[in-house]
């Protein structure tokens, strides 16, 4: 039962931990651009997670790596939430996700190269 | 115990005789085979069956039999480039895939034979068009029917310098003779050329044969860069590992054109200048 | 005995060796409206339906690559993605769009798969797609299509950039429910890479004109990986066969035979 305890915590603390790195996260990154969509179903916490992770590709160049980091922190985070999903959806975010996170690697790692 | 002298007539023996047997028989076959990728096959008898290629994608089978094309007359027109980089046609029989539904949509052989296309001030019969009769078909689809087309080999090729296989068309277009177009009007669309890349030779890949010494600008001239890269030779290494005689006799690489149309392999001096003049067949 | 016979094989597979290799000749070149398409047959033919048969031409005038190869998801090999029925009919993949309700031309786009029993109608629909060997008539031709845009060589036999500029396709790079809002991209800086081969005009790589259609991640870094500059060696038959450049330059956008279009300092406007 310790065991058990020791679970629940471990839980609840990461829980935690994700809900602090969330606004964190945006404070470090800036705040995602407003939705423009009206007419798509409201989204569900993962999706606007992946939403605000992954709409910034296209600015990965201009971070820091320390920005990139945590984007790529965010991306892992949200990795067993999608492999939760159902078959379909879990196949369609689980390659969005990998292009997403490739991206922000890549670039952390092209940014590394730079400076040896 | 046995020894050596006593080992013959044993079952051992008898079996490894019987694989040694084998192995020389399979080795002979090979032999015989490979003579097939050894010598490049002569030319045909006939100059006029040179160049001859027999498309038959399904005609003989929907009907008005199969195609019969010379090159003679088209590249006696035409530059190699025309056909087989603007148009699209692919460099072996049935490898294009043509079809009457796609002549008459102005692809493959419609391209010019659109019946709008003037040559020699007369348009061009348009193909697999719903012509008069059963004539017009049989000026292509001619494959053992007689007297059906219009321009005739002795005829039409009485003044071109010949050559011990066919026609010696370096030399004729040399002398003005022929005058290949490498441009149409609604078929071509006109690039920045690259220039030209240098002559070079290659090296045998075994010592008793004489370099191969290629040149680019003749083959250009004709062909352009893209008639031959990438496909024919995807790579930058002149290298004989790659490119061997054994690839030409099976029509690829210099055998793509070499083999059946340009002029043929075994007139050795002609790529291996170096060659002794009993290399020639 | 054994070593002989190994020789004598070994000797027979070197004649044979030559004919194995496949490159050397001039292939069946596709016809500009064959070129770009791709035949899917993951499961069609197991579900006792024809091969689906998708045209890169039509839905390329109407969006960008990204829209599809990111935002939905599509992988850049036929068979790769790995798409149901139900997959489309919950409306991902084909079924972002093919969901009976997208209005394109005025016309709502018709529904991909039905878990629902098919009528006559539903079934002429699952021939739209499925219609390998089938004549099925399209609400697009590609001639009446492809008459009034700019011609190039090879491909399609249209060149897009132009017809993009001078307006005649807008490729909408956003998909409701997809595509992630975002702000335009800061393209990277276009470079020149110097080929190896002596006198071969220098490729200016556009990333300007990559990445307006394709953003980043369609290339990074699943088709170009190499993080450092001078590092990465990108050869005409690796590309050929469908890396790197290759992974769209031979079958979708334009081919390799278009020597100029990369081979060109400075870069074709």
């Amino acid at each position: 039962m310790t065991t058990g305890i020791t679970c629940k915590r471990m839980i609840v603390a990461g829980l935690l931990c994700t809900g602090l790195a969330v606004p964190v996260g945006v404070y470090a990154i800036g705040e995602p651009p407003p939705s423009a969509s009206q007419s798509a179903p409201a989204r569900e916490t993962w999706q606007k997670e992946f939403d605000s992770v992954c709409s910034r590709s296209q600015d990965a160049m201009s971070f820091s790596e320390e920005e990139l980091a945590t984007l790529i922190k965010r991306c892992d985070v949200l990795l067993p939430q999608i492999e939760k999903l159902d078959e379909t959806r879990k196949k369609v975010y689980m390659g969005r996700l990998r292009m997403c996170r490739g991206l922000y690697a890549y670039v952390l790692e092209s940014k590394r190269n730079e400076k040896k | 115990m046995l020894t050596c002298s006593n080992r013959r007539g044993t079952k051992k023996n008898d079996r490894g005789r019987f694989l040694l047997t084998l192995a020389c028989g399979v080795f002979l076959l090979a032999g015989v085979a490979s003579a097939q990728f050894f010598l490049p096959p002569p030319p045909p008898a006939q100059p006029s069956d040179y160049g001859k290629v027999i498309l038959d994608t399904d005609a003989s089978k929907s009907g008005p039999g199969a195609v019969v094309f010379d090159h003679w007359l088209h590249r006696s027109k035409f530059t190699c480039r025309l056909c087989h980089v603007d148009i699209g046609f692919a460099m072996a029989a049935k490898g294009t895939g043509i079809r009457a539904d796609s002549n008459r949509q102005g692809f493959h052989c419609g391209a010019c034979h659109d019946g709008k296309k003037l040559f020699g001030g007369k348009p061009l019969f348009a193909a697999c068009s719903d012509g008069p009769g059963g004539k017009q078909c049989d000026r292509c689809h001619s494959l053992g029917k007689n007297g059906v087309r219009e321009y005739e080999y002795r005829a039409y090729t009485a003044k071109f310098p010949k050559a011990h296989y066919g026609i010696d068309w370096q030399a004729a277009e040399a002398a003005g003779i022929v005058k290949p177009v490498d441009f149409v009007e609604g078929v071509s669309i006109k690039k920045t050329k690259i220039e030209s890349r240098e002559d070079f030779s290659i090296k045998a890949g075994v010592t008793w044969v004489h370099p191969v010494f290629f040149s680019h600008e003749k083959h250009s001239i004709w062909n352009g860069c893209e008639l031959c890269h990438p496909e024919i030779f995807p790579t930058a290494k002149k290298s004989a590992v790659q490119y061997t005689m054994f690839s030409n006799i099976e029509g690829r690489h210099c055998g793509a054109c070499h083999l059946k149309v340009a002029f043929p392999l075994n007139n050795c001096q002609m790529c291996h200048p170096r060659a002794p003049a009993w290399a020639q067949q | 005995m054994n070593r002989r016979l190994f020789i004598a094989l070994a000797l027979i597979l070197v004649f044979c060796g030559q004919s194995l290799s496949q490159t050397g000749t001039k292939k069946k070149r596709p016809l500009p409206y064959e070129f770009g398409r791709v035949v899917l047959n993951n499961y069609s033919e197991k579900a006792d339906l024809s091969p689906v048969v998708f045209e890169h031409w039509i839905h390329r005038s109407k969006f960008t690559c990204r829209v599809c190869h990111v935002d939905i998801g599509f992988a850049m090999k036929a068979g790769a993605t790995g798409i149901h029925a139900v997959d489309n009919e919950r409306g991902y993949y084909c079924g972002s769009c093919h969901n009976g309700k997208m209005i394109v031309d005025g016309k709502a786009v018709f529904a991909a798969c039905s878990n629902k029993k098919l009528t006559y109608e539903d079934q002429r629909r699952c021939d739209r797609c499925h219609s390998i060997g089938k004549k099925v008539p399209s609400d697009f031709d590609f001639f009446t299509f492809s008459q009034p845009l700019p011609k190039e060589r090879f491909g399609n036999g249209i060149d897009w950039e132009k017809a993009e500029e001078m307006g005649l396709i807008k490729p909408a790079s956003f998909l409701d429910g997809f595509t992630i809002p975002k702000h335009s991209l800061a393209a990277q800086k276009d470079f020149d890479l110097n080929p190896k081969v002596e006198g071969m005009p220098d490729i200016i790589f556009s990333h300007k004109k990559h990445t307006v259609w394709n953003g980043c991640e369609l290339c990074h870094p699943e088709i170009f990986m190499g993080v450092k500059k001078g590092n990465s060696h990108y050869n005409m038959v690796d590309i050929s066969e469908g890396k790197s450049c290759g992974a769209c330059h031979v079958t979708v956008a334009f081919p390799l035979m278009d020597c100029q279009r990369c081979h060109s300092k400075p870069v074709q406007p």
